[in-house]
């Protein structure tokens, strides 16, 4: 049972010595209940009240981090099942799979494949962040290493997927200061694995043939000291991989069963053989229900753009909406004297109202207002899409690039009308439609 | 001698049915099919009532028996109204045998049976209020024209029209157009032919209420409560008619007529009418029949696109202004008698008598009556008149009570618009948006300087002064239930709100009397009720009940909810709160911040800081969110010893609550300026200087027991 | 020590409804679990994949669309080769023409195509409006009435209009409801208990929470499908116990990712393979959430997500 802010409180010296970063104790107390602040930091804590903490304020699933740099990614660290319960923390990330098996043709084309998809989408880079790279059977070191090394010189935090500790140890020497994963520990090799993965300082992934030996042999490696860990949850088909991926995830935060307290690998390869819709699917299935890592064929822009945007969608604070930049998008080529429409900056209304103006064909310019990524009644409430706000935005942003002066505001706030015109002389204020869905016509009467 | 006559009517059919149907057997045979075209309900009115179908002349025989066996004679109502629906019955065997071997009994422009596909069809706008009721209109009316008016009266309301007897030539005489289109009916010229009405009436209880058949206890609450049919019967009522009368006043539906010789009224059941201009008025209101009122009859537009206008000095026709000269707006509750619906009253001058530009009075009161109707929710509706006068194209209105100012532009002068024009907005509005509590509505609209100011003073301002006594004095002691809100689950999905008299929703919006009126009007909607009949610890708050409406709203993410404790299981938040308390440990009290403010607070956290921890539907104790209104609440933190425990607030958020505050204070524990004693942030941002600000005022804070 | 699994048992379940009638028939729901959560209790009843149709024909459909439609002349044609598709549970006839700031077709036209339609297949239908609340109410009714006898779902029942759908569908012509709420848990919630209150048996009607295209708000979906699930098992709420019918093709098919010409973003490639894993991406997301029927367009989506259902069941 996690701690609340009080009860911590109760715990620290009560001195508002400030060293911790926080001005008393109470609020350093809410940030660690909260788990926005590790209690070690916190100097002056007795050992008793830390030991007793650190165990009871312990996260259910721990944070792992991969890769160097720029490249650094976080994974794991969730609280919860469900995202309306408490923000999903750590994003789901892609890696597209190279194999020893392929032909150098093949290698080279996905090398060439990966890169070209790379944008950005509402301030969010996307891209394939991680490549798999997989040890066939009958690979030796040397085949191995030299695709790895080609992989690694794309720049990406690497996968490797192998399980024979000599190779793995031959090849993680090439790419190391990357911290790539070592995805190949099961109950066969897991000491040799783990002694290759530690003398690296990389994280290792573990396998087993079910839960059972999943289980048993993370608890194996937690005992040798190491829980530096990611569990590859692929299964023998796509129902057991689905199976242990909630199974794992549920016994960490549900049950606070700590050994399962890892991030997740679903390699949507093994199991969708060969088909890429299938593998598109899963992918989606498996960013929905707990997969860490999702392990692809590939991810050209059919696959990338609803992916990225469903992560983008499942990774949100449900307590802070989406916000888009704030200023003039030109719609269907909008020129200085198109007209210019009004809203807000909530990523939704954005979204729908910029969709629907679109299919208008009418050449226009949205003005994007700065109203704490609310929605038009609520930002409109809560005095963040007022007049003033309104006509001060037109003034500063639009008016010196804009030459029309009609302005269309959301029908849901035509209390506004007035104001606005009493506070932007020269313009005309229209009043548009309650709906997004009705300014296609509205435009078209217009 | 009512019930005598029922009795002798009901005997006559019963004795003529009886005959005709033993002159068919011997005629046809007791083998000979009977039934009505078009149904797959043999017999329809028998088959709901009885649950066995009639398909043959011996049955039709055998279900005389049964009927018979309805024909008790005890000297009551019962009796006598169970002698109605066998006198039903009976009319329903006399129709079918004009159906026997697949004759067409019935020509233009009668009806006779009506088909299953109608009943199917007609079901839907019955059900959607398109169609607001049914009338069956019976007899001949003393005149045609009169007749005739009748109908249209109904016709223009949406309501379908059956006609029997008579009234059918004297609206044919008259040229009516007829026709289920027109949603007017005629059935057919011999009273018997009123049955094939109330077949419609009792297949759609098969139909749309999915009851058994042979179910009568859920077949009569069926027509009683969803089938708005009312008879109109026209003298002479003969037993005959009387008796038919009795069965549909069984089912729920009231006869209304101008008979006035051997009838007595039976409240709410037989209403004696005698003029025929007065039996829509009565009918619609004896069957609580609401129209819908689907444009407002005024020359300028109406919508919201317009609530934003505001009308400059120049283009002005006429001004009215409650800071300067008496006006006023009200909503009074009166009796139904006193009410007259749609009647718009103008008393004094009107816009035209005004010089242009100038500043007048102006008092409107709105006068409302209806059976679910609450004095409580008077406030509620009267708060929409800013929302509704504004929409108005070319109406401007600010303020409220007598505080109120209109502007009307020239523009909407000229278009046609006159002060009864406000009367007619306010009239559909408030009985579109309050249907469910508002039956009847009018509007008195007073121009005369005198009379406004005597509605002012007389009437409005005892009105608000009652109410807001009435608001003092609502604890959460003095009422039985509570309500939930759960309008904000959208972005806070495990969050409920507990609104009691004495604490407002969080976001200072929801207060009880506007919980309780939005659970009357959206008795589905987002305020339901919560009862407290099993306290656990009335001190802090704890009821069984409410802790089972918080897991029930919260879908289980919440177990327990205290109302007046912030350290045990204190209540959640959803974001939308104006203020958040949080516990201060060095100086035992409580910080309170306003969304407003944006500086830091002693607790070491900001606004936001404390919103993040706060918000969400989580349980923080120690946190938790409020209105400003609350703070000056005797429920305030109550558990915890109450109001006494702030000790910092937000300079602006002391000064505008101080009043209540101090009030409050000296109340309950004989302080004097209590807010004195209380930090700001001129005196204190962090714990220390707090502590030393409050020893010096000698808060009493610092002597309470611990709060952790 | 192996690991201790922890089945969540919930001593509720969704309700099953079934569409169509004779041999053809589809049932939605029945399930006791979350979605595909076979490892807690075996499921009772896959999911379903309907295939999108409309009256406005082949207008505006992909290249791949049209080109699996290739032949079809009549919107029986049109109906027959969907109902064949390939993983196909039933077909959704979308009657979009009817709306009055579109192509504004007629009551009588729009009957004219639902008969056609039924005529020409004998598979499970749904039928969904054009979206314009007014229209509905006077189309949907009609359409409850001339399938009688065909049990099938007739969607797009919303708050502003379910007194005439609802009746016309659930009460008077004994078809199924669905109720079309806008992606929050309680308007869903108070939609069905208004339909109930109308006299339509609970177990009749099927819910449309909304839906949206991954990456235009589709967290809201996520979080309001959770939630349903958990109040309709969790809480065993009957008022949410409805199945979930989750029009999908609707919506991914007029995003821009999905619209845009590999002319206007050649870099984003072929158009048709955009679409179809929007479509999949979203589908499978919808049944992961609780989606117990999805309504895709595409041959190569409903053959996909149909073959991943059945890997997962």
């Amino acid at each position: 049972m996690a701690l609340n802010g009080i009860q911590i409180f109760k715990l620290t010296p009560k001195k508002n010595c400030k060293e911790c970063g926080c001005p008393t104790c109470m609020a350093f107390s809410m940030k660690v209940a909260q788990g926005a602040m590790d209690i070690s930091a916190c100097p002056h804590m007795s050992e008793e009240a830390l030991a007793s903490l650190s165990e009871a304020t312990a996260p259910p699933m721990k944070t792992i981090k991969i890769g160097a740099g720029a490249e650094e990614f976080t994974l794991g660290g969730e609280t919860v099942l469900f995202r309306h319960e408490k923000t999903f923390v750590s994003k789901t990330r892609y890696a597209v799979a190279l194999c020893t098996d392929m032909d150098d043709a093949a290698v080279d084309a996905k090398l060439a494949e990966i890169p070209a998809v790379d944008y950005e989408r509402i301030g969010e880079r996307m891209y394939a962040e991680l490549v798999y790279v997989n040890c066939g059977e009958g690979a030796d070191a040397a085949k191995y290493t030299e695709l790895v090394k080609k992989a690694a010189g794309l720049g990406r935090t690497l996968v490797l997927g192998c399980s024979d500790p000599e190779i793995a140890k031959a090849a993680i020497e090439v790419c190391k200061d990357s911290k790539p994963v070592l995805n190949g520990a099961d109950a066969s090799n897991y000491e040799a694995m783990s002694a290759v993965a530690t003398a690296a300082g990389v994280v290792l992934g573990v396998s087993g043939k079910d839960l059972n030996e999943l289980y048993d042999t993370v608890a194996a490696l937690e005992k040798l000291g190491n829980k530096n860990l990611v569990l590859d949850v692929t299964g023998g088909d796509i129902k057991a991989t689905f199976a242990n991926a909630v199974q794992v995830r549920r016994a960490a935060l549900k049950d606070q069963d700590r050994t399962f307290g890892y991030p997740s690998i679903v390699n949507t390869v093994k199991v969708a053989k060969g088909d890429k819709h299938l593998q598109a699917a899963l992918a989606s299935l498996f960013t929905m229900k707990y997969g860490s890592i999702i392990v692809m064929e590939q991810m050209t822009y059919a696959e990338a753009l609803p992916l990225y945007g469903l992560r983008q969608n499942v990774f949100t604070d449900p307590q802070k909406p989406m916000k888009v930049e704030p200023g003039i998008y030109p719609i269907n080529g909008g020129v200085e004297d198109s007209l210019v429409l009004v809203t807000v900056d909530f990523a939704l209304t954005y979204f729908v109202v910029s969709g629907e103006l679109e299919r208008s064909g009418v050449p226009l310019n949205l003005a994007i207002c700065d109203a704490g990524g609310l929605s038009v009644l609520t930002s409109w409430a809560a005095g963040k899409f007022s007049g003033s706000s309104i006509a001060k935005f037109i003034q500063e942003q639009v008016e010196p690039k804009v030459s029309c002066r009609k302005l269309v505001i959301p029908g849901k706030v035509a209390v506004l009308k007035g104001d606005i015109e009493s506070k932007l002389p020269g313009w005309e204020v229209i009043v548009g439609p309650r709906e997004a869905v009705q300014l296609v016509k509205f435009l078209k009467d217009m | 001698m009512l019930i005598n006559r029922i009795f002798s009517g009901n005997d006559a059919v019963y004795g003529l049915t009886v005959q005709a149907v033993d002159n068919a057997v011997v005629q046809y045979g007791s083998d000979k099919a009977v039934g009505f075209p078009n149904t797959a309900y043999c017999l329809p009115c028998y088959y709901a009532v009885t649950g066995v179908k009639v398909k043959t002349l011996g049955e039709l025989k055998e279900a005389l028996g049964v009927v018979k066996t309805l024909m008790t004679r005890e000297h009551a109502l019962d009796d006598a109204l169970m002698s109605g629906v066998a006198t039903a019955l009976c009319a329903e065997f006399i129709e079918a045998l004009k159906y026997l071997d697949g004759a067409l009994p019935y020509e233009e422009p009668c009806y006779g049976h009506l088909a299953d596909s109608i009943i199917r069809e007609m079901g839907v706008p019955l059900v959607t209020g398109d169609i607001p009721g049914v009338a069956v209109i019976l007899g001949s009316a003393p005149t045609s024209k009169e007749g005739v008016d009748l109908i249209k009266s109904y016709q223009a309301q949406g309501i379908l029209v059956t006609l029997v007897g008579g009234i059918i030539d004297q609206a044919q005489e008259l040229g009516l157009k007829m026709g289920y289109n027109l949603r007017i009916v005629p059935l057919g010229k011999d009273v018997t032919s009123v049955i094939h009405v109330v077949s419609v009436a009792l297949r759609a209880a098969l139909i749309f209420g999915n009851v058994t058949p042979g179910d009568a206890g859920s077949l009569i609450t069926y027509t009683a409560e969803r089938v708005p049919a009312f008879v109109n019967a026209f003298k002479p009522v003969d037993d005959v008619i009387l008796a038919a009368g009795a069965g549909a006043i069984k089912l729920g539906f009231p006869v209304i007529s101008n008979e006035t010789e051997n009838i007595a009224e039976v409240p709410g059941a037989l209403i004696p009418c005698p003029e025929v201009e007065n039996f829509n008025k009565v009918s619609l209101e004896a069957r609580n029949i609401k129209i819908k009122i689907k444009n407002i009859d005024i020359p300028v537009a109406f919508a919201s696109a317009f609530e934003g206008e505001i009308i400059r000095r120049p283009d002005m026709q006429v001004e009215f202004d409650g800071s300067r000269v008496d006006c006023a707006e009200l909503v009074q509750t009166r009796p139904m008698e006193e009410v007259e619906d749609h009647k718009i009253e103008l008393i004094g001058p009107d816009i035209d008598a005004f010089e242009i530009g100038s500043k007048q009075s102006i008092a409107y009161v709105v006068e409302v009556a209806g059976k679910k109707m609450q004095s409580d929710f008077e406030p509620v509706i009267e708060r929409k008149f800013h929302n509704y006068i504004n929409c108005i194209e070319g109406v401007y209105h600010t303020g409220q009570r007598d505080m109120l100012r209109i502007r009307i532009s020239k523009d909407a002068y000229d278009a046609g618009f006159r002060a009864r024009h406000i009367g007619e907005v306010l009239y559909a509005q408030v009985k579109n948006e309050f249907e469910a509590v508002v039956d009847k509505c009018q509007v008195k609209i007073y121009t005369e300087p005198a009379e406004c100011t005597k509605i002012r003073h007389e009437l409005a301002i005892p009105a608000f002064d009652k109410r807001d006594a009435r608001l003092e004095t609502l604890t959460d002691e003095s009422v039985d239930v509570y309500y939930s809100c759960i309008l904000c689950q959208a972005f806070s999905p495990s969050h409920v709100c507990v609104v009691t008299p004495e604490r407002l929703g969080l976001c200072g919006a929801v207060s009880w009397l506007d919980a309780k009126a939005t659970n009357e009007l959206d008795p589905a909607g987002p305020c339901q009720i919560i009862t407290k009949e099993r306290p656990v610890d009335e001190e802090i708050g704890a009821y069984e009940d409410v802790d089972e409406a918080v897991q029930k709203y919260s879908q289980g993410a919440l177990e327990h909810v205290t109302l007046y404790s912030i350290m045990q299981d204190p209540m959640t938040s959803c974001g939308c709160f104006e203020c958040i308390c949080g516990i201060e440990p060095f100086s035992n009290g409580v910080v309170i911040a306003n969304r407003e403010y944006g500086g830091m607070t002693p607790l070491g956290m900001t606004f936001p800081e404390m919103a993040s921890m706060t918000g969400g539907g989580v349980q923080t104790p120690g946190f938790m969110g409020h209105g400003k209104h609350f703070i000056a609440s005797k429920k305030f933190m109550k558990a915890e010893g109450g109001i006494q425990r702030i000790v910092w607030m937000p300079k602006e958020l002391k000064e505008t609550v101080a009043e209540r505050l101090n009030k409050t204070a000296k109340e309950l524990y004989g302080i004097d300026n209590f807010t004195d004693m209380v930090g700001d942030e001129t005196v204190a941002s962090d714990p220390e200087t707090l502590v030393a600000f409050l020893t010096e005022h000698n808060h009493p804070a610092l002597s309470m027991e611990p709060m952790m | 020590m192996p690991f201790n699994q922890k089945p969540q048992k919930f001593n509720a379940k969704i309700n099953t409804v079934t569409i169509g009638s004779g041999d053809k028939t589809v049932t939605l729901g029945g399930d006791s679990s979350f979605p595909f959560y076979t490892f807690d209790s075996e499921s009772e009843n896959s999911p379903k994949v309907g295939v999108e149709i409309s009256d406005m024909g082949l207008e505006g459909a992909s290249e791949g669309i049209k080109a699996y439609y290739e032949g079809a002349v009549t919107m029986a044609d049109i109906a027959k080769k969907a109902a064949a598709m390939e993983g196909a549970d039933f077909l959704a006839l979308v009657l979009e023409g009817g709306d009055p700031n579109g192509a504004d077709k007629s009551v009588e036209e729009l009957i004219a195509v639902v008969k056609e339609v039924a005529d020409a297949v004998d598979c499970p239908l749904v039928v969904e409006g054009c979206k314009n609340v007014e229209k509905d109410a006077e189309l949907l009714p009609k359409v409850a009435e001339v399938l009688q006898g065909r049990n099938v779902l007739i969607m797009s029942e919303k708050e502003e209009n379910y007194k005439a759908i609802g009746a016309a569908a659930g009460l008077a012509y004994n078809q199924i409801v669905g109720a079309e709420s806008a992606v929050d848990i309680n308007l869903a919630k108070q939609l069905n208990v208004v339909t109930s209150q109308l006299g339509v048996n609970a177990q009749k009607i099927v819910m449309n929470i909304g839906s949206a295209a991954v990456g235009y708000g589709y967290e809201y979906v996520v979080s309001t499908m959770d939630r349903i699930k958990g109040a309709a098992l969790s809480q065993n709420d009957n008022m949410l116990q409805m199945p979930i019918i989750t029009p999908v093709a609707s919506e991914t098919w007029g995003v821009k990712e999905a619209m845009a010409s590999e002319a206007d973003m050649p870099e984003w490639g072929p158009q048709d393979e955009r679409g179809i894993d929007m479509e999949i991406v979203t589908a499978a997301a919808d049944l992961a959430a609780g989606s117990d029927a999805v309504i895709l367009r595409h041959p190569q989506s409903v053959a996909t997500i149909s073959k991943m259902i059945k890997a997962l069941v």
